[in-house]
């Protein structure tokens, strides 16, 4: 489902990371740029790299974001697939957004200098980890938390 | 797990491979469709593998790479790495998940890295309190140890061009 919202943070990014998956089984990515078609609700792929060229079919595009200290992350998944247009053009058809946050509005990650984002974040999170609990069947062993932290600082 | 030979890497995708703070790590879902998701990886050049690690609450990468072990990562976003004019180098291969149950000298290095790449982070894992209200994020995660069979490798990171492939599907 195409998302207004998500869409109007494509342009922050300079380029995508766009994925698929070959005869053999494995996937391929490469960094290429795209634009957004006005009113169309489709993106174009201009200069497709040469190794993507004959492909169509099922792909993925990843936009994505950090600082040197990585932090102020962005994420966000654009499923879709890889279609051919007019004049040998290929084109990516979006069948549905998909942000790392669990929200449908925003593309960044949670922060700690954004409170409410951050405890909705962990409220959904704590509900997923429970839910994987529940299903493994056994808690999860104790944790050598001081031991991690002093291999950490030795570093 | 079998050991890759180092000796194949040339001494710029083994820079890549160590120092670029992200990679973009894709797995194959039940419908086979690629999904790739930003991921913080810890290259080990003794065994020659790449382990990443998600958190038990958003385990879809792992579900996906157990059932289609097949996965690729693809290092080409230099940030923060220093390199200059780096490559850009997708990495395929063969991904064993596991439940991090086990503190290995691999599993401590991806906490290593991610500590000097996000320093801020530590303010998470060395507060008593904090730790505890996102161990399901910092701490109860599942590893996927991605030994490479294949690596393509675009100069420069320009991706107009050929890449190189080095083959490693069966080297020892």
């Amino acid at each position: 489902m195409w998302s207004d919202k998500l869409a109007a943070f494509i342009g922050d990014y300079p380029s995508a990371v766009l994925s698929w998956v070959d005869s053999s089984g494995y996937p391929l990515s490469v960094r290429c740029r795209v634009g957004l078609e006005d009113g169309t609700q489709i993106i174009a792929l201009p200069n497709l790299p040469l190794i993507a060229g004959a492909w169509r079919g099922k792909a993925c595009l990843l936009f994505h974001m950090h600082d040197e200290r990585l932090e102020g992350l962005r994420q966000m998944v654009l499923k879709g697939e890889l279609v051919a247009a007019e004049a040998g053009a290929v084109q990516f058809k979006v069948s549905e957004f998909v942000t790392a946050n669990g929200r449908p509005d925003t593309d960044r990650m949670p922060h700690a200098n954004a409170p409410v984002h951050m405890l909705q974040f962990y409220r959904l999170g704590r509900s997923k980890a429970r839910a994987y609990l529940a299903k493994r069947g056994a808690a999860w062993p104790p944790i050598p938390f001081e031991e991690i932290a002093r291999a950490v600082d030795r570093d | 797990m079998r050991p890759m030979n180092r000796a194949a890497l040339p001494a710029d995708v083994e820079a890549v491979l160590g120092q670029f703070y992200t990679c973009e790590f894709t797995t194959v879902n039940r419908q086979g469709q690629p999904m790739t998701w930003p991921a913080v990886p810890y290259y080990d050049p003794a065994r020659g593998t790449i382990v990443c690690a998600v958190s038990i609450a958003f385990a879809t990468k792992a579900y996906n790479a157990r059932r289609h072990p097949q996965v690729s990562l693809l290092f080409s976003d230099p940030t923060g790495s220093h390199l200059s004019d780096p490559p850009a180098v997708l990495v395929q291969g063969q991904a064993q998940v596991a439940e991090v149950l086990d503190y290995t000298p691999d599993i401590i290095g991806l906490f290593k890295t991610v500590a000097r790449r996000q320093p801020d982070s530590r303010r998470f894992t060395s507060n008593p309190i904090i730790r505890r209200l996102f161990v399901w994020y910092l701490f109860q995660r599942l590893s996927l140890t991605v030994t490479p069979e294949r690596i393509l490798v675009w100069p420069n990171g320009d991706f107009d061009r050929s890449p190189t492939q080095i083959e490693l599907a069966g080297v020892v």
